[in-house]
Parts: structure tokens; sequence; C-alpha cells
């Protein structure tokens, strides 16, 4: 099983305007990256608090709802994130390219 | 009060007495920084110095004075007297006795003293020696801090052992100074004491509580009491199981267990999140194909234009033929891929079957690798997870994509009668009535199987083995050879009804068409010359049920209209085709083959009388451009 989630990730990164994937462990430590080091931990720091809050905003609106995934556009790329309890991936697009 | 005279003598006996403890006192001083407010008074030394005298009375301001009652028998408020200035503060029932009280007295009687004749030896020595005094001292000085305490409440006068003075041999001065010594002492030791605690360990706790939390917790503890209530049943059994029978106990190996599911997890969040990296990459097509349309297809009669859309395509089975596709029935957007070979000189040593998304064109969402060369596939129309597979060896595989792509769930491996040729078409049919899945399967060695699939293995029926219906032949010594004996007609398609479920169309690789019942197996209902290559697909019309259409080799497509040789209509083409297009089952598409139908209408009524009246219905050879 191992093997087919690196495959994917690998694969992801192969593909049209990925700049980067990212997979953060439950306490907001950046376990596997694409990206530089600066660039990973900031990503990691601040994804994950932002995964806490929409979390909570989707809990308090209805706590038998939860949060599954999250894309943020902005004008240079489009982050991707699959929040879990265990761990946070993000994947960081440039759609135009 | 005492003077402040006897307060400094005093002072100087401590310092003597007690150095030891002031030395500990200094230490915690020393360590303890005194914080003073910016605006306190500085002060002088000589101010500092000064005595602030500050004096007792006896009048205690906090009583309220003119108390009043309302008195009911009066019918008008009523003074009532003060409550008294008396407040006991301390009060200790002791065991000590003053020697010359009624109750000494009884006390010595009682142990056989004559108490006038003890008291005068007592008095004797207590005036020759100081030591004899410290009984009588420890009394007074017990007494005299009750009266001490009771001070600065002012109820000095007040004095609850009156018959003290009997005692007064020694001067008032002297015992005063002696019971503040003791006093002081007593007080030191006290403070000393107060300061010396540690503080006890102290961890800061923040936590935040909302609507979700609280629901998460009641949700935790719903499923403890679950699991709780499924213990106590699991021992209820064990209990009541007789004794000696093996208990299976599975041991789940928790870290390796709870990895697997987070990697489980993680796979198809990757899984997602490539889906949406695809939805940015190949937004264009999907534009295209919802709204592209080529505005030059207006001058163009009869024809169109088609834009290519998709490119799917799996690295490693690039060398591999697309032997045939699939749409899957229940999911519109996925659609299974046979990769095989067709020319036998380049054989291949295996074979694959994916299973593509239209959402993730780049890579299969399911691949399914076999040992030999796939050459068809079929999904089940309940069960869309099952996928049937028929073999260039003959075997067929069943996988059930939702527990595992990697082992096939059934395998024609140890079935007796199984194909012994390529496996050319396979065809889920509605299942059986207990419930089991069922198919047919026809391939090249000329016998259309009916297997039905149990638990653990297939049973295979065969139906019908397909059989030349040429006229006796004469061999080469004059003898009638009958073809039906030694040649059999290879089967290379099969369509049943969709109506009726015991009537079905085998195409064969001679260009004929046998239109066959599951209930004879000695004769065919009808033979239609088809084609003169082999016969790749048949398929009903999904609106008018007699309506069938048949594609070949021969690179024509025939429409033909059930009962009747003749077919109806030819339509050329030029490249090498396997499938005929099918009914799209999107309601989108509906209009468009609406429209398909009516010209297929308007095709038949021009059609259909000329051919009946012309042509023999046997003859179905002449093709009309």
């Amino acid at each position: 099983m191992s093997n087919e989630v690196d495959e994917t990730m690998k694969r992801i990164q192969s593909h049209k305007g990925v700049v980067g994937t990212i997979v953060v462990n439950s306490e907001g430590i950046a376990i596997k990256s694409t990206l530089d080091n600066t660039t990973t931990v900031q990503y990691a720091g601040l994804i994950s608090s932002l995964m806490d809050k929409a979390r909570s905003v989707v809990r308090d609106l209805d706590p038998s709802n939860d949060l599954t995934f999250l894309r943020i556009r902005s004008k240079k790329h489009e982050i991707m994130v699959a929040p879990d309890k265990e761990f946070i991936l993000i994947v960081v697009q440039n759609p135009t390219d | 009060m005492p003077p402040t005279a006897a307060i400094k003598s005093k002072q100087g006996k401590r310092g003597t007495k007690t150095t030891a403890e002031t030395d500990d006192l200094d230490e915690w001083k020393k360590s303890k920084q005194l914080i003073k407010p910016k605006d306190q008074l500085e002060l002088s030394d000589a101010e500092l110095k000064e005595m602030v005298e500050k004096q007792l009375s006896t009048v205690n301001p906090q009583i309220p004075d003119s108390l009043v009652q309302f008195s009911f028998s009066d019918g008008e408020f009523v003074p009532i007297p003060p409550p008294g200035s008396l407040i006991l503060v301390f009060h200790s029932e002791g065991t000590l006795l003053y020697k010359d009280s009624q109750e000494a007295r009884k006390q010595l009687i009682e142990e056989g003293i004559d108490p006038d004749t003890y008291f005068e030896q007592t008095s004797e020595t207590e005036f020759g020696t100081e030591v004899s005094e410290t009984p009588d001292e420890s009394v007074t000085t017990a007494e005299e801090e009750q009266t001490e305490d009771e001070k600065p409440e002012g109820e000095e006068g007040e004095k609850p052992e009156g018959e003290e003075g009997a005692q007064g041999e020694k001067p008032a001065e002297e015992k005063h100074e002696e019971e503040h010594d003791d006093d002081e002492g007593e007080a030191e030791d006290v403070e000393t004491q107060e300061t010396q605690t540690i503080p006890p360990p102290m961890a800061n706790f923040t936590s935040n509580v909302n609507q979700w939390i609280i629901y998460d917790g009641y949700q935790q503890d719903w499923e403890q009491q679950q699991r709780e209530k499924e213990l106590e049943r699991e021992r209820r059994e064990k209990d009541k199981a007789p004794v000696g029978r093996i208990q299976i106990i599975k041991k789940s190996t928790g870290k390796q267990q709870l990895s697997e599911i987070v990697q489980a997890k993680m796979f198809s969040c990757w899984r997602v999140l490539e889906r949406m990296v695809n939805l940015n990459t190949y937004d264009d097509i999907a534009k295209d194909f919802r709204y592209w349309d080529d505005p030059a297809d207006e001058f163009r009669e009869e024809e169109g234009t088609l834009l290519p859309l998709w490119k799917f395509s799996y690295n490693k089975t690039k060398k591999h033929v697309v032997t045939d596709l699939e749409w899957n029935p229940y999911y519109y957007d996925l659609f299974a891929v046979c990769f095989g070979h067709v020319d036998y000189t380049k054989p291949m040593s295996w074979g694959a079957v994916c299973l593509y998304t239209l959402k993730n064109p780049s890579f299969p969402d399911y691949i399914c690798t076999t040992a030999s060369s796939v050459m068809c596939v079929d999904i089940h129309p309940k069960y869309p997870y099952m996928i049937l597979l028929g073999l260039y060896d003959g075997s067929i595989e069943i996988f059930n994509i939702q527990e595992t792509c990697k082992e096939p769930a059934h395998r024609s491996n140890n079935v007796t009668d199984k194909h012994r040729g390529i496996v050319w078409e396979v065809k889920w049919v509605s299942n059986l009535p207990d419930g089991e899945l069922n198919f047919y399967s026809v391939s090249i060695d000329g016998k259309v199987n009916h297997w039905i699939v149990m638990e653990n293995t297939m049973v295979v029926t065969t139906i019908i083995t397909l059989f030349l219906d040429k006229e006796p032949v004469s061999g080469p010594d004059g003898t009638l050879l009958k073809a039906k004996v030694f040649f059999s007609a290879c089967a290379s398609c099969v369509k049943f009804h969709p109506k009726n479920s015991t009537i079905f169309l085998v195409g064969t690789e001679d260009g004929l068409i046998y239109k066959c019942s599951t209930e004879y197996s000695s004769a065919y209902l009808l033979t239609y010359k088809a084609h003169q290559m082999p016969v790749y697909r048949i398929d009903f019309n999904s609106y008018n049920t007699d309506i069938f259409i048949s594609c070949s080799g021969d690179w024509r497509i025939k429409i033909w209209e059930d009962n009747r040789l003749g077919n109806v209509t030819t339509l050329k083409l030029s490249p090498n085709l396997r499938l005929p297009c099918k009914a799209p089952k999107k309601q989108q598409h509906l209009d468009q083959w609406t429209l398909q139908c009516m010209k297929l209408d308007r095709i038949l009524s021009l059609v259909r009388e000329p051919v009946t009246l012309t042509l023999p219905p046997d003859t179905s050879g002449i093709e009309e451009s």
C-alpha cells in the first residue's frame, strides 16, 4: 500500500503545472516534500493552522459534518489540501501553466 | 501594656536565645525581593525611629447601640439591651486547678492528703526555691495568654478567672516580664514556620470547548458503550460455549494495522487530489466536451467533424493492442479497456484490464493484470465492481475490484469443460432465481457456454456447439462427408435479445450470424449470411428490438430486421472496426439519439418496400450503396 501511495505522489508531482507536494503529519511537521525547506515549513505551518480554523467552521455549523478537502485559488497558484486526523496532504499547482 | 524599656530588654534576650532561628529567617528574607510601590513616602532615619504610640480603648466601635425590636404584644418597637462587649476568642477546658480552690482541696482530700498541711509545705518551698515556681507559672501563663488574646478586644477588665487574685504572691511587674518573654518566643516560632512552605507543583492547562468537541465526546462515549456491550455479549457467549472448543482469537497487530488504515486513507486522498489537479489541467477539454461545436458542420451535408478529447495511456501496456472497451453501467465516467494482442505472430506474455475514468485521463483507476492477453470484458449491470474477462488462452477470470485488483475472485483454471481457444465475448446475464451470478461466453472453439458462479467454483454448461450447416461434400474417395460432424464454426461474438432472454445471436468467423435459442442445442432458429469476413459485433436496437446491427472485418456495418434474411441497409466504413456504436445512456444525448432513430426510420421506410419486392429473402449478399 505504501508503495502505491509513493507512486501516486510521484505521479502527481509529474503532472503539468504542479509546483510541489507536501505531506504534513498530525503535529504540523512536514514529513515529505518536493519543495525547498523554508517554503515547506511555511506551507506546513500556515496550512495546518488554516485547516484547524476551517474545520472548526464546518463543524461549528453542523457537528456531524466534517471537512474533507479544501482548495484555495489564488492569482498565481491553486493550493489543494486534503486534511485528515493523522495527516494533511498539500498540492500546489500553477493552473495557468 | 508593658513599657518600652521592657520590650527593649526582651529584644536583647531574644537575640541571644534564637540566633539559629533568625539565621534561617535571614536566608529566607534574602531570597525574597521586596517590592516597593513607586509613590511610597520617603522617611528620614529620625522619622523612622520615632515611636508611634497607639492606645487601645475599651470601647468597641463595632457594637451597635440603641437596638430596637418590634414587640407584637405591645404593638410597638421596644429598645433591647445592648449585646455585651464580651467576645470570646478562645476557650479551652483545662485540667489544671488552682491549688487553693475548693476543687483542689477536694482532690487532695480524695488522695488522702490534708490540704492545710500540704499548703503550708508548698508555700515554704515556693518561696525557698525558684524551680518549684514553674508549675505555678505555667498555670498563670496559660491564664495570661488567654487574657492577652482577649486584650485587643478590650476585655482586660473582665477576666473570667476572678479567683486568681489569691496567687498574688509575686510582684506584678516581674510576673509580667516573664510572661512576655515566653509570649515573644512562641510568636517567633510561629512566624518562621509559616514561611517555610514550598509552593505546590503547578501546571498550565488551556482548552477550548465548543459544540463539535462536545459532540465528539458524546460520540466517543457512545462508541465506548457499544464496544462494552459487544464485549459483554462475547463474554456471555464464551461462558455458554462448551469448554474445550477452540476459540480463535484474532490478534490485531495494533500499530501496523493502524498505519495500514492511515496509508489507505492517504492513498484515497492522493487520488482525489490527483483528480483535482486534472480538473485544472484538463479544464479546456472538459469545456470542449460540453460546448465544442464546429460551425462549419452547417455547410457539410451528412457529415460532421470529430474532435478528439481525452487520450488515455498507460506506460506498461504501450505495446499491447486494445481488444475491447466497455462502459461501466453504473458509473458513467468509468470504462474498462482490455489490453491483449490480435496478431498471433507477435504474442504478448501478459494482458491487462485498465479501468479509466474521464476524471483522470492520466492514469487508470484500477489495473488488473492477467497471465494471458485479455480479449473481452464485461461489467455486471447490477454489481459494477464485478469485471468479467475472457482471455486469449481460453480461460475466464472474474475480478472483484472492490476487494482487490491483484487476484481474480474467480478463475476457470480448474474447470473441466472450459474453452479451448480464444474467448471472443463474455456477457453477464440477469441473476438466477436464487441470486447466483451467471454469464455466457463464446469462443473460437465454437462453443457457447453458460457459467454459474458459485462461492468457490464455477459450473459450466455448454449450450450449443456451433456446426457448419453445409451440405455433405464428397470426399476424395467419393464418400460423402458430413461437415456438421467435422467442422465446427468459430464463434466470434454473441448478443442476447434484450426482451427474450432465451434468444441470442452468434456471429462467426465465416461471416454468418446464427439465431439460436438456449433451449435447443441441435438446430439454429435462423441463419443470416451476413458478411464476407468475421462478424465482430452484433447489437440490438434499444428502441425497436426487432432491428439489429452487425459489423464485420469486411468494413461494413449492416442493419437487419429480425426474421427477415435480407439486410436492410449497409454502411461502408474505411477503417477496420470492431465495435458498432452503442446507444449512449446519458440523458443529454437523447436528442441526438432520437435524431438518429428518425434517420433510421426514414431509411427503413425507403428501403423496406423495394427489398421485399425485388429480392428473394435468402439473397442477402447483395449490398446497397
